[in-house]
């Protein structure tokens, strides 16, 4: 039973980098309310901004990772590495990416070493990178780490699963490139934007909210529970419906019980069939509230909601707008 | 001059899914000498086969003691075993692929001294057995290739090809013709004249081993019935008691003794 | 008898030289494979760039100095080990294939019949998965023993395990029924696939992992990974071959081989561990890449015979070719796992096969 496009297979394996319950630094089985924007980051680079190479740097997989210069060429694994490293003004430097990457419009350019989130390790290697940023819990196979880190490349796992931690990546990949300042720039937009978002949202009611990743083969996607995801929903100012943990599915039966008050359907994105009218008309759907009160939204926004990079921000404020459009009239 | 074959006491069962074994030989005792031509007949599920294999060491018995060239069974090992006794099976596939000469040099097997490939001594043996079994002009042919009657023959050669001194042959008249099956037999014969083997062979036809076989060991309820030559044994009343079925004694033109099932009334 | 027909040599049946020829040959293209798999690759490198490189670090002569590192590290870290990985696995699973279709007589028997593809496949599956769910087990891929990682080593122990408990189960005094051995294996994969589903049901984002591995692929291939793989697979076929005499004793089936000496219970359990022993070894590090050992004894038959004198190193060098230049498909055509590509091949070969040749099935007669 093989996802009809091979895209789902990213698809859900990034949704699942979000959605679900992963081992990490930050293990945690139940739901936590999100941390407050001045939260500790979760890998902290041991010199400052401004470093002298060479550098060590503890990444996402709890890896001590040694960078010796400033790295020109850098290979990116992941569309959100892909994000960081443009947003921290060093777009010039990449010289391999995937085949998923989609921004900014100069990656384009950029030769392709992953395809089908298949690296091709020789093309990786022929790409000469002093720097490659891989993706955590097996979204780059630990495999292929293992390769290319007993090839003698520098690798750097990052595995964001929540604001703080999303920031936190920012400011390590700022130090390994030498661009701290720029990182702490973006870092304090970022968290201002954040604030404000929370501000906003505080105090207001907060509607049980579903957020539709896929529905696939009668099985229905969403965030996991404890997952980036379902925090994001809740920074949003809405109460996450959530899934399983690990599969980050739930039963429909689950989510009649769970009665939704506002359903938004992130995979509306990619799917153009998908719409208010097509929810309401799935049976069983019909007896949530939210359908009841026409409270489906389509969601146009799932790639920057889904990609834990600089963008995320915007994903939050497009969730915020979402479950509490009164509160963000512009 | 040694018993080939002796068995003493012989308890056979099989477990046929049943709560209890269903015995096959029961007590069962039986000498053959050395350069004997010895017929097995018997009803079916007499237990014919079993004692075959019982002789030939791939069946396990329940009781009794079988020793062959006056040492017990048990104290075989298989490979001497098959380097004195030869089983041609009651069905026999001959697998594709090989010439008839590669199938007989396999009969090599139990003697084999070289590692890769087969010595002079196994080539000479090799022709042996194909022009004793009277297939030396099937040696190129391939296996799948042949008849029923040309597959027999090397059956034979293979057998032969152990240069045994005991042939057990399973029915070896079954598939063949009659043509085939007086030929088989007459070849059987002479085998044993020029090889000086012993052989047992289980028959079905009451006739066929009147004419062939100077001694006719009959089984019936898991024991030797009776044990002589065709005019002793192959009596009406003995094949009566044995067989159950009513059978008239008539004669040929030259005087040959045969008997005729009577018909069914 | 016809007097004045010369002696012949009834016996030296298939001469040396014949045999020699088609050694010869198969080592040849396979030579041929090797070097064809090494110079092509997802990044064009210039044959002569490749030889100098190959020159000069396996054999030390001349200087590499003008092919710059990363092309260097290409050829030798990962091309050579993974092309050296598909002969080696190749030949392990074409040799296994040979070996249990003489055991079960069955012309579907390939090296993963009697539980060994079933058993690996729930190791791999439960050590990529185990991490995720028990996250104090999170480590990766090299850091077990000996340099394996923890997956290899569980697929390895969960194909050997599950071969064992199948033999356990279907020994019946001291025999091996050939039909008992093969309906025991097809019972107890069934029961480990449903395992491996459900294993991939729960395992969210870890699905193509699992995948991945179910499919096959040498990508992951290394040089630790080669040392210990090769004197297994190796040390296996010699064995194997020495005992030529009596995988064509068991053509003839159980009794008749039993008739010529052959203890046959306790040699197809010896031939049935030999050939898992190899077949786990590899599946260990490549997962389990179908169609190879199913097919190659087949064609093999064909060309050489039944003996298995000639059968067993032909079918070794002609699965390490085809699997070489599978991978070699596979990378080029952009990392596709080497199973479909096996599959491709294979499947459309194999009915081929089946339709030219009635000899496939017959020999197999039970």
């Amino acid at each position: 039973m093989t996802p009809r496009r091979s895209s789902r297979v990213l698809l859900l394996g990034i949704v699942g980098l979000l959605a679900s319950c992963a081992p990490g630094p930050s293990t945690s089985a139940s739901f936590e309310p999100s941390t407050s924007p001045s939260a500790i980051p979760a890998s902290t680079p041991s010199q400052s901004a401004a470093a002298d190479y060479p550098l060590t740097v503890t990444d996402d997989a709890e890896r001590e990772v040694t960078i010796p210069a400033e790295p020109e060429r850098i290979v990116s694994l992941a569309p959100s590495n892909t994000e960081i490293v443009c947003a921290l003004d060093a777009c010039d430097r990449l010289v391999g990416v995937t085949d998923f990457d989609d921004y900014p419009a100069e990656v384009a350019e950029v030769d392709r070493v992953v395809t089908m989130a298949e690296v091709d390790v020789e093309a990786v290697v022929a790409a000469e990178p002093d720097l490659v940023l891989a993706a955590g819990n097996e979204l780059t196979p630990s495999a292929v780490i293992e390769q290319l880190t007993d090839l003698g490349l520098v690798v750097l796992v990052l595995y964001p699963e929540s604001l703080a931690e999303v920031t936190g990546d920012i400011e390590l990949v700022g130090t390994a490139l030498g661009q701290g300042e720029e990182a702490a720039a973006l870092v304090d937009d970022m968290e201002s934007r954040i604030a404000a978002v929370e501000a906003a949202v505080a105090g207001i009611e907060r509607p049980r909210t579903f957020y539709e990743v896929s529905v696939f083969e009668g099985t229905i996607y969403t965030a996991g529970q404890g997952s980036f995801l379902a925090s994001l929903i809740d920074t949003a100012g809405g109460m996450p419906v959530t899934g399983d943990a690990l599969s980050t599915s739930i039963e429909i039966e689950e989510l009649v019980a769970a009665d939704p008050q506002l359903i938004l359907l992130g995979d509306a994105t990619y799917d153009p069939t998908i719409t208010p009218e097509s929810v309401a008309a799935r049976p069983g759907w019909e007896t949530m509230t939210a359908v009841a009160d026409d409270r489906v939204e389509v969601v146009t926004e799932d790639v920057v909601i889904t990609r834990p990079g600089p963008r995320i921000v915007d994903g939050l404020e497009a969730l915020a707008g979402a479950i509490h459009p009164d509160a963000f009239a512009e | 001059m040694t018993a080939v074959v002796e068995i003493s006491a012989l308890r056979v069962s099989y477990d046929a899914g049943m709560p209890e074994r269903r015995a096959v030989l029961r007590g069962l005792d039986l000498v053959v000498e050395e350069g004997e031509l010895v017929a097995l007949l018997g009803p079916n599920g007499s237990g014919k086969t079993t004692l075959l294999r019982a002789i030939a060491g791939t069946l396990l018995r329940d009781a009794g003691r079988v020793s062959l060239f006056g040492r017990d069974l048990d104290l075989w090992s298989r490979v001497a075993l098959a380097r004195r006794v030869a089983v041609l099976p009651q069905t026999s596939v001959l697998p594709d692929g090989f010439r008839v000469a590669e199938l007989v040099e396999m009969g090599r097997a139990p003697h084999a001294t070289h590692w890769f490939g087969s010595s002079a001594e196994d080539g000479a043996a090799v022709e042996r057995a194909l022009a004793d079994a009277d297939a030396l002009e099937l040696a190129d042919r391939q296996a799948d290739e042949l008849s029923g009657g040309e597959r027999q023959r090397v059956l034979v050669a293979m057998a032969l090809a152990q240069e045994p001194e005991l042939l057990l042959l399973d029915e070896p008249t079954l598939h063949l013709d009659v043509a085939h099956q007086a030929s088989m037999l007459g070849t059987v014969a002479r085998l044993r004249a020029r090889r000086g083997l012993t052989v047992i062979a289980v028959l079905h036809d009451l006739n066929l081993a009147a004419v062939h076989t100077p001694r006719i060991v009959v089984l019936g309820a898991g024991r030797v019935a009776a044990d002589g030559d065709a005019a002793s044994v192959l009596r009406p009343d003995l094949v009566r008691q044995i067989f159950g079925v009513a059978v008239d004694e008539a004669h040929t033109s030259e005087g040959r003794r045969f008997l005729v099932p009577r018909a069914a009334p | 008898m016809r007097a004045g027909v010369a002696p012949r040599p009834l016996v030296r049946a298939r001469p040396l030289t014949r045999a020699a020829i088609v050694l010869g040959s198969g080592g040849l293209v396979l030579l041929g494979a090797l070097i064809v798999g090494i110079g092509l690759g997802s990044v064009a490198i210039a044959p002569d760039d490749v030889l100098r490189v190959l020159g000069h670090r396996l054999l030390g002569i001349g200087a590499s100095s003008s092919v710059s590192d990363a092309l260097e590290t290409i050829v030798i870290d990962l091309r050579l080990p993974r092309v050296l990985g598909a002969m080696v696995v190749g030949a392990g699973l074409a040799c296994a294939g040979t070996v249990f279709q003489a055991i079960l007589r069955n012309p579907m028997a390939d090296p993963y019949i009697i539980g060994t593809a079933a058993g690996a496949s729930l190791g791999a599956t439960i050590g990529i998965v185990l991490p995720l769910l028990l996250p104090a087990l999170a480590i990766g891929a090299g850091s077990a023993w000996l340099g394996l990682g923890v997956v290899q080593l569980l697929a390895f122990a969960g194909g050997m395990g599950t071969v064992l408990l199948v033999i356990v189960v279907a020994r019946n005094g001291g025999r091996l029924p050939s039909v008992t051995l093969l309906l025991t294996g097809y019972a107890v994969s069934s029961l480990l696939a449903a395992g491996v589903a459900l294993l991939m049901f729960a395992s969210g984002r870890a699905l193509a992992a699992i995948f991945a591995w179910l499919m096959g692929s040498l990508a992951a291939v290394g040089w630790i990974d080669l040392v210990v793989v090769t004197p297994v697979v190796a040390g296996v076929f010699v064995v194997l071959l020495a005992r030529w005499r009596n995988l064509n004793l068991l053509l003839l089936g159980d009794g008749p081989a039993a008739h010529l000496g052959l203890d046959v219970g306790r040699e197809k359990l010896r031939l049935t561990m030999l050939a898992t022993l190899a077949t786990s070894a590899t599946v260990a590090i490549s997962g389990t890449i179908g169609f190879v050992g199913l097919v190659v004894p087949h064609l093999l038959r064909l060309v050489v015979g039944p003996d298995h004198r000639l059968l067993l190193p032909a079918s070794a060098l002609f699965g390490a070719t085809l699997l070489v230049m599978a991978d070699l498909g596979a990378r080029l055509a952009g990392g596709i796992p080497v199973g479909v590509v096996t599959a491709f091949v294979g499947a459309p070969f194999l009915l081929w096969l089946l339709r030219r040749s009635r000899r496939v099935s017959t020999s197999m007669a039970i």
